[in-house]
């Protein structure tokens, strides 16, 4: 019964090959849904994690900086830098807002520098240098080939224009383009005198991250610390939890489909054989083996879909940025592995009428002219 | 030609059902995908214009609403006050604060109003009332499970939930709050001692006299308070919607186009499968005289006729949809009947049914009839 089951599905290629390529695509939407969401979370992420601290400091309330706002007076960097386990302390001015490059509106975090302050700059350039001057600033190197603004054009931040001399990298994502711009200029646009954003703040060797922040949510009044990887974590959670409920909805939708297209197929697949399986019950075949093996067709059609999907994730994916660099994905084997599980349900799902329809089957029409 | 594709359809109706659900389906998925696109754009513009003014003010070289900072000085609303035209200058400020409860972080825009600029309708209990009444966002509510009269902490000052209303844009969830408000949350709460640092004032929304010319209330008001740049509600909702397309149409665009792929993959697919289950049938009809065009056209014709059938089900389905995710996740509008989305998503059927009907071409040819006179 299971050869013929094989045999059967493998008779019709040109079907299968369709079938196949139909659910994969169901599953390819699901999966560049997650990647989306995942590739610009972990964008969303890129400037803290390269920044790396021992420890993030930052205004009570706030825990993270995806769409944060948090001002800390200066004199509470000199309080932390006096600290015995403290080595460094870096301060950061930072916002976030619409900029206007060119033609285009992005949405854009706006990092300020100190001029000593090189440890919280870019962590890798294509072109040109770093900001050294007022009125210069550092943007992503793919947000220049998006917008065609280039080495010594000006960009505007509220009122204030810019000039670009460099060019970053790994600093782009839809979602929050970094650019660099002098402290000073930003505490302009902000009316923020005499605040901070952010402190990074480099422990001593041997000093524990965590016991540290704690030192500092202690000591020093009205700031949040918090270790780095928890900082990461908190700013990744956010960004993912924006996108959890359409990535959920996304897959119900989709795997539907795929349901719909297996079930199509099958059932296409089992009327067109339909005198073969009624001679296969007239042989004596049961029911619930008749009905195991059109489960199995399915559950092979949704494997290749899957595979499909998979190569696809894999192959395809991770070469789309170089079409369209604005996109930044992230495929995670997780959620391959979730879609797995889901492909499973669809298999089933998907028999469900033709697995039917077969159990109806007179076993006499094997004998009809 | 049409009467024979009904029959064909009409002879095995699970399977015609199965086909029109699985085609029926993927116009949803295209309805949906391209909903979701245009409800973004939509949840942008009307967060603005839903603001009931005339013109707005912004910080001047901000020209955004969403997702801007902007922010003016105190007397700016005194001097755009004193321009001709100018009736009042209702001020409006923007909080966008990470709402954080049992470690489920969202981020929230809070509107804080005063006159002019509240919620546009409250869906659930009642307008702000006290200095501590917040209105929130239905996502928001729904997310964290929150009811009226529930406390809503933002930082460590408690807000109380007074009313429910639904206006959400990029992602966020918005919530209304009145200056009272606004002030005890700077007085009362942790972040007190960085209050100055806050933008205070980040809008004023313009009224003016009735009858003004809009656009010339426009120019004075720039040229007398060079503070700010001032905006029609419907400039800054377009400029809000071109920043929107930046970040979602590479997106979306690669959505959609995985979308259409699999909906042509999916008709063709049918198609291809009921034309090489009835070869015999086609060979009977070509030894009876039938040209290689009138098959063609048989299944042009069925093909169009089963998309006539899908499409009814794809919009019900895209309806049951958009009524689920509007149950689930309230913070995305997916508007499937905007003119645009429905055109081109009617027009792409079309095409993926002509398109689809050229696939088994080959196999139409293959038909010979010599079949029609062999054993089954």
């Amino acid at each position: 019964m299971f050869t013929w089951a094989w045999k059967s599905l493998f008779s019709q290629r040109s079907t299968l090959l369709g079938s196949s390529l139909g659910i994969a695509g169901a599953f390819i939407l699901v999966i560049f849904f997650d990647a989306v969401f995942r590739g610009e979370s972990e964008q969303i992420v890129a400037y803290p994690e390269h920044m790396k601290p021992d420890v993030w400091v930052m205004q009570v309330g706030v825990g993270n900086m995806h769409m944060a706002m948090s001002y800390v007076w200066d004199w509470k960097m000199d309080v932390i830098a006096r600290m015995p386990e403290v080595e460094k302390v870096t301060p950061i001015l930072y916002f976030a807002s619409v900029i206007n490059a060119g033609e285009e509106k992005l949405f854009a975090f706006v990092v300020g520098l100190l001029p000593d302050a090189d440890r919280a700059g870019p962590w890798a350039m294509t072109a040109g240098r770093k900001i050294q001057n007022p009125g210069e600033a550092v943007i992503p190197d793919v947000l220049s080939e998006i917008t065609g603004i280039g080495m010594g054009d000006s960009l505007k931040i509220t009122d204030h224009s810019f000039k670009v001399v460099g060019l970053s990298h790994g600093t782009y994502s839809s979602a929050n383009s970094v650019i660099f711009v002098p402290f000073a200029e930003l505490e302009d646009i902000l009316s923020s005198a005499g605040t901070y954003s952010y402190l990074l703040v480099d422990a001593k060797d041997g000093v524990d991250a965590k016991a540290l922040a704690a030192r500092i949510r202690n000591q020093v009044e009205k700031v949040n610390a918090l270790p780095h990887d928890e900082f990461i974590h908190n700013d990744f959670s956010l960004a993912m939890q924006m996108g959890v409920e359409i990535i959920f909805i996304m897959t119900v939708i989709c795997s539907a489909l795929a349901a719909l297209i297996v079930g199509f197929t099958a059932y296409t697949l089992v009327s067109r054989k339909q005198r073969e399986l009624a001679i296969i019950k007239a042989l004596g075949a049961g029911r619930g083996t008749v009905m195991i093996a059109v489960v199995m067709q399915s559950v092979i059609l949704t494997l290749m879909g899957y595979l499909v999907a998979v190569a696809f994730a894999f192959l395809v994916i991770p070469e789309v940025p170089l079409l369209a660099p604005q996109l930044t994905l992230a495929v995670s084997l997780g959620a391959i592995l979730q879609i797995g599980l889901v492909a499973i349900l669809v298999a089933i799902v998907g028999a469900v009428i033709p697995a039917w329809w077969v159990s109806r089957l007179d076993p006499a029409t094997a004998y009809q002219v | 030609m049409f009467k024979l594709a009904r029959k064909q359809l009409a002879l095995d109706l699970v399977r015609t059902s199965l086909t029109a659900f699985a085609v029926g389906a993927v116009i949803a998925v295209i309805l949906v995908l391209e909903g979701f696109e245009q409800g973004q754009y939509r949840q942008l513009e009307q967060i603005i214009l839903k603001r009931n003014a005339d013109l707005i003010a912004t910080q001047s070289g901000v020209a955004n609403f969403t997702a801007a900072r902007s922010s003016l000085p105190q007397l700016a609303r005194q001097d755009v006050e004193s321009v001709a035209g100018v009736v009042n200058a209702h001020p409006l400020t923007v909080l966008p604060i990470i709402y954080n409860k049992e470690n489920k972080l969202t981020p929230v825009y809070i509107l804080v109003y005063d006159t002019r600029g509240g919620p546009d309708s409250i869906i659930e209990g009642s307008a702000i009332r006290k200095g501590r009444d917040i209105v929130i966002d239905r996502a928001l509510a729904r997310k964290y499970g929150l009811k009226i009269g529930d406390g809503f902490v933002v930082s460590d000052f408690e807000f109380q939930i007074s009313g429910i209303t639904g206006e959400a844009a990029f992602f966020m969830p918005f919530a209304f709050v009145s200056y009272d408000g606004m002030i005890d949350l700077f007085l009362k709460s942790e972040i007190a001692p960085d209050l100055s640092t806050f933008p205070l004032l980040s809008f004023l929304l313009i009224e003016l006299e009735p009858g003004s010319d809009r656009m010339a209330i426009q120019q004075d008001i720039e040229r007398q308070v060079p503070e700010v740049d001032v905006f029609t509600p419907e400039q800054l909702a377009e400029r809000d919607v071109s920043m929107g397309r930046t970040f979602y149409r590479p997106i979306m665009g690669l959505l959609d186009t995985v979308a259409y792929v699999v909906g042509l993959l999916v008709v063709s697919l049918i198609l291809f499968a009921d034309v090489r289950s009835r070869l015999r049938s086609f060979a009977v009809m070509k030894a009876l005289g039938f040209t290689q065009r009138h098959l063609l056209l048989l299944v042009l014709a069925q093909s169009l006729m089963l998309m006539a059938l899908a499409l009814p089900i794809g919009l019900l389905l895209a309806q049951a949809l958009m009524m689920y995710i509007e149950a689930v996740a309230p913070v995305y509008l997916i508007s499937i009947y905007q003119p645009l989305v429905f055109a081109r998503t009617m027009i792409a059927s079309l095409l993926l049914a002509l398109i689809g009907a050229l696939v088994p071409l080959r196999s139409l040819r293959r038909s010979d009839p010599v079949m029609a006179f062999q054993g089954a």
